[in-house]
């Protein structure tokens, strides 16, 4: 998804609650700069308010869809939280907030 | 145009919009506009009830009935299904993020402040695979 950021110098860190096995399978596949982290309890995803209260196809609950990007500091300098799972952030619109950092 | 160019316009309309959006999801202009695929099905639907409304054969009628068909799927999966309500959001542009630890693909723990001082960091929530 982000392969635009790989030269980047930034740290992408991907959060969903699937069990770390398959987060595994998923970063050697796409051979990304991305650390998969998993979310079991949802607790992050609930400290950070993107919970989705029963919005998986099963009717568990899941996170709504957010990239976040960080400056140096930890400071919010850009995001986006999806309100229709159709949709997901442009890559270029992340790395061009990225860009903006440096 | 044939007798039943109309009809056969809405089906083009209708059937494009499935086929165009399946296949063009990789592009992010398309996967972002679904409401893209809405509006070509309602385009679809009041071109087949204009040649409905000029001609009631059923080539006519069938691709009315299509296009509402494909409207109403479209229209539910669009505003109802795919919808996610959102809360009030901790999250302020030039404010600092939560703080967090959470194991990695090797069950290695990562804690996001360990990032400060050195890089940017893009933190991506996904709804995994489920």
């Amino acid at each position: 998804m982000l392969t635009e950021l790989g030269d980047e110098g930034v740290q992408i860190l991907a959060i969903s609650p699937d069990p770390n096995e398959r987060s595994q399978e998923l970063a050697e596949r796409l051979k990304a700069r991305y650390r998969f982290l998993s979310d079991r309890d949802l607790a992050i995803t609930k400290r950070y308010g993107l919970l989705h209260a029963g919005g998986g196809p099963k009717g568990q609950d899941v996170p709504a869809p957010a990239t976040i990007v960080l400056d140096r500091d930890g400071l919010v300098r850009w995001l986006t939280v999806a309100d229709n799972y159709q949709v997901r952030p442009d890559p270029a619109d992340v790395a061009r907030a990225v860009r903006a950092i440096k | 145009m044939s007798k039943y160019g109309l009809a056969l316009l809405s089906l083009v309309i209708a059937i494009g919009a499935v086929v165009g959006y399946a296949s063009l999801l990789r592009v992010p202009f398309i996967r972002n506009h679904p409401l893209l695929y809405v509006v070509a099905f309602a385009l679809a639907a009041a071109i087949a009830a204009v040649a409905t409304a000029q001609a009631p054969h059923w080539p006519n009628v069938t691709a009315l009935a299509l296009a509402l068909v494909l409207l109403a799927l479209g229209g539910y999966l669009n505003f109802v299904m795919a919808r996610i309500p959102l809360g009030p959001s901790v999250l302020r542009v030039g404010q600092p993020a939560p703080d967090f630890t959470l194991p990695d693909a090797k069950g290695a723990p990562v804690t996001l402040a360990s990032f400060r001082g050195r890089t940017p960091v893009v933190v991506v929530f996904y709804r995994g695979y489920w």
